[in-house]
């Protein structure tokens, strides 16, 4: 008697599954085109409503689309790839271009995709979406992405430091120095800068935003001509630049990773300046109003640097129609509800069009000197099969630098790393240099 | 009865660790390249990168530190919250609510609590020791991030030790209990000549357990320091998978889970062994 | 005499209410981490939270609202949360249904029956809980989607059914049992499935409650898997719902704590369901009727 719970659970439960579990064994039904992509719930929004539109206007066709969280995105793309399920349009990081193209898993789509958009695209969109051996397109995008300074209007003015007026008008490394010096003594500044090493190494974030740091004082990641990267990487110029940053963080300039990413704008503002991506802008300018100017990343060398890249549409190999998924790709890109959704998020615009019409990056805009920056500076990172290993080493080698060790055996051992996955894939022919 | 269970294990377990053999000699990549036999390069490649062994240092360091300070605590909690006392379902929920909680939620509350140098953690030691003991880089800081990495663990996990101490401390005969309180057993003597031993089949089983579960060690790593500061954080699981996922090598990455499993395999049928009722 | 009226370990009729209030603190203090959570998720703004975090702020809301939880329940088709908890519900049911059966038979005759190789049977069962998960997904997917089940509520439920730490909790339990309970049922005549349906089963309450609580988590928090396996929002849990909430650029706190407090409800529900069965002293009862 004690137990009747149980048998009744038990003897429920034993019945229900024979009977209910033919039901779930049916996997989803078949749509004309599939679409995997990530992106924040308001452009989960405006891709439903795009997709929709779509199936509207073009009656008989039907959509699947497959969100997928931005911090497991790589996992799925590989998984789905190495299950040969991948979707007839994918979305992916613009840096990982080349992997997959070499991969052999895309196709171009200059030839599928509306003339007026192609022609519409900027050129740091082009690059982005550019497979350099063959110099085919095979991925398009409505933003594109940048990493500016943020300051304090009044804090600037109080403490007498230049503002810029624009990219050319950039502070000089020299300058940066000066003025990192000058607000790690000023009042109520806890950090004179933050480089938002609270991302961590999840996301691209230490080769996208310190790159174009280390271009502009000369070197790079890896050598683009040779596709090398001993004695680039871990060249004196690199090194130095690497240096630089690590004597940042040990005069303790640099917000430290443990602390966050809102120490600009939280309250009291700990840290003076920010190094921020370009959708920093709406969760800064929330706190800060007025207060809040946007300034080129300082000009270390000889030529001035910022990143590029976003995620990216693109149309798999094995796609059963790859003429509709480019007639989707041009309608959703061209949709106006779409581009209005990403211009209330300050999307970064990719297209000419779409910057003319954005208020917040057309001339005048507080965020003009971003998109400034990004036709004249924009370098995107390597396009090459090995950025995988790329990113990876580069990331450990910072973090690791960032924290106090040797930057001269770190980017040595991130190099001899880097070279040694391009040996073991030989090259990744047809690229050049062994 | 048996056939059920272990078709079920082969198929969706055996199987494809078996299949990892075959990969980790290979130079498979996670997108699918032809692909080369390589031999036992993968596994040299392993045994001679001191990240691995950083991390199988570190991950014998968090079990050391992990499972008593989990146990310990979780069979604590499970003693009290196994009295008879008012409100005890409401006790029992309320200490189980860790267990229940997404560890990506988790990573989110304790990277809170950690934060440097004003975050509520380092301002309640502030407070308690008269502004004395200075903030601490919990995460920053390569010699407190695993510790700290434990307390959140311990903290998440004791849930599930506790349950399983709740459970085995029903199979106590009562009986026994009364027995001792006709006595005069203290508290202490009830816990140490009834309680204790009747928990041996649990305690062996909750330490192989915990053990393995601590080899294992991955998410909390993977959200909050990514194996950071210097290295004093990286897992093998974590290694693997940043091998995997991130760097694309998947026969090397195969290559590391078959080395695991040996190593945790010889810890736990060692621990089996020792703790083994000498029947 | 029912299993409540035995007195329980470490029991002491001295100082209740000392005893009360002590717990209660502790409770208190092991609890306080999740008032971020619930407090988070009374604060409709985003960018708020995010101001707040690293500091005792983060534990104070001074307008709370529910907001947060009517925008999650009212979102439109493509991030269906009602659909994700349903899709969790269904999974989780199945899961535990089978779950419970099969490990819990697997238990018994490895514990009580005479077949060959136990020893190595066990063995391998350890041992197979020592694989990460991380290490077997892909050739998982692959295995999956080639039986047809890829994007199915059932490629989330089979692989499950069995798991090595269950057969071997079951089997540590089972193991205990004093050997003339089972010999009883022997002379009586009865089966071995009846032997485990009639005799086992309901003295080890405790342990199967171990399990459904410890499998109904498991299965709930999956989050590689289901990520991996599904692809439309047909069989998606939850647990994969409230990720895209961790955005790209931004992370919808607001949203996403919502979603998480709404996450834990049902398996808190679960555990109080299955800790009414953590009953003492099933067995000597057992023994003694």
């Amino acid at each position: 008697m004690t137990y009747p719970r149980f048998r009744l659970s038990a003897g429920l439960s034993a019945g229900a599954l024979i009977a209910a579990f033919a039901a779930f064994t049916a996997p989803a039904t078949a749509a004309d085109l599939k679409m995997m992509f990530q992106g924040d719930p308001y452009e989960v929004d405006a891709i439903g409503a795009a997709a929709k539109a779509f199936e509207a206007a073009n009656p008989g066709t039907s959509i699947e689309l497959i969100h997928t969280p931005h911090d497991s995105y790589n996992e799925k793309i590989g998984a789905a790839v190495s299950a040969h399920q991948l979707p007839d349009i994918v979305e992916l990081d613009a840096p990982f271009l080349s992997n997959y193209v070499w991969s052999g898993f895309l196709q171009p789509i200059d030839g599928l995709i509306d003339k007026k958009l192609l022609d519409d695209m900027t050129p740091s969109n082009i690059s982005q979406g550019t497979y350099p051996p063959d110099k085919k397109l095979y991925a398009t995008s409505l933003v594109d992405s940048t990493v500016v300074l943020y300051a304090s209007k009044k804090q600037l003015e109080s403490l007498k430091i230049r503002i810029p007026k624009g990219v050319d008008d950039a502070w000089t490394g020299e300058e940066f120095k000066a003025i990192l010096k000058r607000l790690s003594t000023a009042p109520g500044v806890k950090w004179p800068i933050d480089i938002f090493r609270g991302y961590g190494t999840k996301t691209e974030w230490i080769p996208y935003a310190y790159e174009p740091l280390l271009i502009s004082s000369g070197c790079d990641l890896i050598n683009r001509d040779t596709w090398k990267a001993s004695g680039r990487l871990d060249g004196k110029a690199c090194v130095d630049a690497a240096a630089m940053m690590a004597e940042w963080v040990k005069n303790g300039w640099v917000v430290p990773q443990s602390a966050g990413t809102n120490q600009f704008y939280a309250q009291g503002r700990p840290a003076a300046l920010a190094w921020g991506g370009h959708w920093f802008y709406s969760e800064a300018v929330k706190a800060m109003g007025d207060d809040l100017i946007v300034l080129p990343l300082p000009k270390f060398g000889d030529k001035a640097a910022s990143p590029n890249g976003t995620w990216i549409y693109a149309i798999s190999k094995d796609s059963a129609d790859p003429q509709l998924a480019g007639k989707f790709l041009s309608f959703m890109i061209q949709d106006p509800a779409f581009q209005k959704a990403h211009r209330d998020h300050s999307g970064f615009p990719g297209l000419k069009s779409f910057g003319a019409a954005s208020p917040l990056y057309a001339p005048g805009g507080p965020m003009a000197v971003a998109f400034e920056q990004a036709a004249k500076t924009a370098v995107p990172r390597p396009p090459h099969p090995a950025y995988p290993a790329i990113s990876l080493a580069t990331q450990t080698a910072f973090t690791n630098i960032l924290d106090g060790a040797d930057p001269q055996a770190d980017l040595t051992k991130a190099a001899a790393a880097i070279d040694a996955d391009i040996e073991d894939n030989d090259g990744y022919p047809p690229f050049g240099g062994k | 009865m048996l056939l059920p269970a272990c078709a079920i294990v082969a198929f969706f377990l055996l199987l494809p660790f078996v299949l990892s053999f075959p990969m980790s000699l290979t130079n498979r990549r996670l997108i699918p390249r032809p692909v080369r036999f390589v031999g036992f390069d993968n596994y040299i490649q392993v045994l001679t990168d001191p990240i691995f062994w950083r991390a199988l240092f570190n991950v014998t360091y968090f079990t050391v530190l992990v499972v008593p300070v989990q146990c310990g605590f979780a069979l604590a909690m499970a003693l009290l919250i196994n009295q008879k006392i008012p409100g005890r379902n409401f006790f029992r929920g309320a200490l189980f609510l860790p267990a229940i909680t997404s560890i990506a939620v988790v990573c989110v509350i304790w990277g809170t609590l950690f934060q440097y140098p004003t975050g509520p953690l380092n301002q309640i030691i502030g407070f308690l020791t008269f502004g004395l003991a200075g903030p601490i880089d919990w995460l920053g800081n390569p010699n407190s991030s695993m510790p700290a990495i434990v307390l959140l663990s311990a903290w998440q996990a004791y849930g599930f030790q506790m349950v399983v101490y709740l459970a085995g401390l029903q199979g106590i005969p009562g009986d026994l209990y009364e027995a001792a309180r006709l006595d005069g057993a203290s508290t202490w003597q009830r816990f140490r000549f009834v309680t204790w031993p009747g928990l041996r089949q649990t305690n062996i089983f909750v330490i192989i357990i915990t053990t393995i579960q601590a080899f294992k060690l991955f998410t909390q790593v993977n959200i909050l320091t990514q194996g950071g500061p210097r290295d004093s954080t990286v897992t093998v699981v974590q290694y693997m998978y940043s091998v995997g996922f991130v760097g694309q090598k998947l026969g090397l990455a195969s290559a590391v889970a078959i080395i695991l499993f040996f190593i945790v395999l010889v810890i736990s049928l060692v621990q089996r062994a020792v703790l083994r009722d000498p029947k | 005499m029912t299993a409540i009226d035995t007195p329980l370990p470490g029991t002491s009729d001295r100082f209740p209410m000392i005893k009360i209030v002590s717990i209660a603190i502790i409770t208190f203090v092991v609890v306080s981490p999740l008032f971020l959570l619930a407090v988070a998720s009374l604060k409709p703004d985003r960018f708020q939270i995010l101001a707040e975090m690293g500091s005792f702020k983060a534990f104070w809301v001074d307008n709370p609202t529910l907001q947060n939880y009517r925008d999650i329940l009212t979102f439109s088709g493509n991030q269906p949360f009602a659909r994700y908890l349903t899709n969790s519900m269904i999974v989780l049911v199945f899961t535990l249904a089978g779950g419970m059966a099969f490990n819990s038979m697997a238990a018994f005759v490895l514990a009580w029956g005479r077949i060959p190789g136990r020893a190595i049977i066990l063995t391998a069962m350890i041992g197979l809980y020592i694989v990460p998960q991380e290490s077997i997904v892909l050739s998982l997917l692959n295995i999956v989607n080639s039986v047809g089940l890829a994007d199915s509520f059932s490629a989330q439920i089979l692989p499950f059914w069995a798991s090595p730490l269950y057969v071997f909790l079951l089997y540590q339990f089972f193991s205990q049992v004093p050997r003339d309970l089972y010999d009883a049922a022997i002379v009586d005549g009865a089966s071995p499935f009846q032997i485990y349906w009639k005799v086992f089963m309901p003295i080890s309450l405790p342990a199967l409650a171990t399990v459904a609580i410890l499998l109904g988590i498991e299965t709930w928090n999956q989050y590689l898997w289901p990520l991996l396996v599904t692809q439309s929002n047909y069989a998606r849990p939850i647990s994969v719902g409230i990720a895209g909430f961790f955005g790209a650029d931004s992370i919808y706190w607001n949203l996403a704590m919502a979603a998480s407090v709404m996450m834990m409800i049902p398996v808190l529900v679960l555990y109080l369901m299955f800790q009414k069965w953590f009953v003492s002293s099933v067995i000597s009862s057992g023994v003694k009727g």
